[in-house]
Order: structure tokens, then C-alpha cells, then sequence
């Protein structure tokens, strides 16, 4: 089976991004949440969504938002915030469960074998964050400033650029860039637009994704 | 962007098929494609090595591939969307309330208003 190379090659740089320090986050403690993650997201009878399974906010949000991320409520994100977790370690977290989640998805769906998680990158955070953060009304999480001058899902990471750049690396090889977008009849000589358009839509109706 | 897309290139989809998952939208391979997307959400293997083969049997592997990176992708950007409480900009709410009632979608706790 072939996999073409920017694909094959987004997945594998999405999970050496997984391992490596982050922001605010050392590369062990992202393994960490990536491997619950992983867990929650191929689970076959996994704990209901009010569960917090680990008594470690940031192992919690990832198993919830691994599994059960149509559940998830402004007031469980702020009452994880007033537990203690630091916005923008939220933040990361979502960035580091969704760069795990999309290279197990892909090889899961295609038959491949599952990759597996690389050994953390040792080293301390890296406190890369967006210049100057503002309060979003298209997000409950602070993003870059100006808020709410794109899309929320294109704000959605903002705050954190590599977690930024990550997805949207992910995004073009599985999908397509934005500027690809704003063209109807753009693919890449496999599925038409209408075609991706099914699947993008069937699996967010499935995943009970309103957005 | 089912309907968009379409639309833009001739032929319209029914978009009943996002909801319920029956039929095949009017598109070509649809019916493989929503039972392929479907059992890679799913948790049971057995169905996905069938509707995987059923997939590459009527539109070849390179096909199934893409389309698995296109599920990939939003079991990536649904959790995006759910975990940073991303909302639509007031623009464009009469119409998308419209498609949201055409898929029955209002009552998900994801819809936040």
C-alpha cells in the first residue's frame, strides 16, 4: 500500500511534534497525554464522558476530548480552568491530543499498523506563545490578537504557534490547504469535492460536531 | 459545504445522507464512502475490513487512502471545533440554521448559541 509522501510525512512530523517540549508542556508529560489519548480514541467499551478517569486535569481533558469531544461544555472547559489548569495548557493539550489522534485515525482506516508513540524529547518547555493574547468571542479559549478576525476553528491554536502550525500541516495533507478550500472543484485526482465534503460531513454528524 | 460543492459542480447532492447515513447522496461511491466513514468511527474491526474492502473493490486503494486522511482529518478538526468552544460568526446564521434543521443537529451540546 502507498501512501503518498507530504501524507505520510505530515503524520510522521505530527508525532515527532507530539514528543518534542512544547510550550508550556516537557516532552514526557505530552507522551503522556498522547498515550491517553491513543487509549480513549481506540477504546472498544470506554468510561462514560462525566468520568475523569486519571484525577489529573490535564490526562482528564485529553481522555474527554480523545472520546467524548461532543460532550464537551464552556462550563466543564471553565471549571477545569478554576481547577487549575492554565488556559493555554488546555490549549496544548488539545493540540497534542488531536496531533496524536489524526496519524491513528488515518492508519486505523487504511489498514496500516498503528504508529506508535515516539520516546519524549528531553529538554524544558519552550514557552513559544503567541505575542499578545486576546479574549475570543468565536472561541472560549484566548487567542492570538487580534480575536475573531478569521474563523474560530482557524483562531482555535492561535495562541500557540506551533500547535498552530502543526494542524494546519496535518490539515493540508489530508485534506486541503484554505486557499484550496475557497475552490469548489479543487482535489487531488481520487475523491471530488462532493466526495470529501460526505465523509467531512458523515463523520462530524457521527462525532455530533454541530460545527 | 456538501451542498456547495455540488451544487458548483453539477449536481447536487441529498445531504439527508449526512444525517441519517442511508443511501449514497447522489455521489458517486457515496454509499462505500458513508459505511467506510462509518466504521472507522466505529470500534468493531471486522466491519471496517469489510467496508474497506468494499471501498477499494468499486474505487481502487488510492482512493481508500485519500479517503481515510479525509476521516483523519476530521476526527482531528471535530475536536478542534469541541475542544476550543468554536462558535460560527453572527453572518450567515439564517442559512446555516436552515441546513442545521434539514440535519436535525440543533440539540448537540456542540451546537453553542
Amino acid at each position: 500500500m502507498i501512501v503518498r509522501d507530504d501524507l505520510a510525512e505530515a503524520h510522521r512530523l505530527s508525532l515527532a511534534h507530539v514528543a518534542a517540549p512544547g510550550a508550556r508542556l516537557t516532552g514526557a508529560r505530552r507522551v503522556q497525554i498522547a498515550e491517553v489519548a491513543r487509549d480513549a480514541y481506540l477504546a472498544v467499551d470506554p468510561s462514560p464522558p462525566w468520568v475523569r478517569p486519571f484525577g489529573d486535569p490535564m490526562l482528564d481533558v485529553a481522555y474527554r476530548l480523545a472520546r467524548h469531544a461532543g460532550t464537551i461544555t464552556q462550563q466543564w472547559y471553565e471549571q477545569t480552568i478554576s481547577d487549575g489548569l492554565h488556559p493555554l495548557e488546555f490549549v496544548e493539550v488539545v493540540g497534542v491530543v488531536i496531533s496524536t489522534i489524526a496519524p491513528i485515525a488515518f492508519a486505523r482506516g487504511a489498514g496500516l499498523p498503528l504508529p506508535t508513540l515516539p520516546s519524549p524529547v528531553a529538554g524544558e518547555s519552550t514557552g513559544r506563545e503567541a505575542a499578545e493574547l486576546a479574549p475570543a468571542t468565536l472561541n472560549w479559549v484566548p487567542v492570538a490578537a487580534p480575536a475573531d478576525q478569521v474563523a474560530s476553528v482557524v483562531q482555535a491554536l492561535s495562541s500557540l504557534p506551533d500547535e498552530w502550525g502543526n494542524l494546519w500541516r496535518l490539515a493540508g495533507a489530508q485534506y486541503m490547504s484554505d486557499r484550496q478550500m475557497d475552490d469548489p472543484l479543487w482535489n487531488r485526482g481520487t475523491l471530488s469535492r462532493p466526495q470529501m465534503e460526505l465523509v467531512a460531513g458523515r463523520l462530524s454528524r457521527i462525532r455530533e460536531c454541530f460545527f | 459545504m456538501l451542498s456547495w460543492s455540488s451544487t458548483e459542480s453539477g449536481s447536487p447532492a441529498d445531504i439527508s445522507v449526512i444525517a441519517d447515513g442511508e443511501g449514497d447522496a447522489g455521489v458517486p461511491h457515496g454509499a462505500e464512502l458513508v459505511a467506510f466513514t462509518e466504521a472507522v468511527a466505529g470500534v468493531d474491526d471486522a466491519v471496517l475490513v469489510v467496508a474497506r474492502a468494499a471501498l477499494v473493490a468499486c474505487a481502487g486503494e488510492t482512493f481508500m487512502i485519500d479517503a481515510a486522511a479525509v476521516v483523519a482529518n476530521f476526527e482531528m478538526m471535530t475536536r478542534v471545533a469541541d475542544g476550543t468552544g468554536a462558535r460560527f460568526a453572527e453572518a450567515g446564521a439564517a442559512q446555516r440554521a436552515a441546513m442545521a434543521d434539514k440535519l436535525h443537529i440543533n440539540d448537540f451540546t456542540s451546537a453553542r448559541k
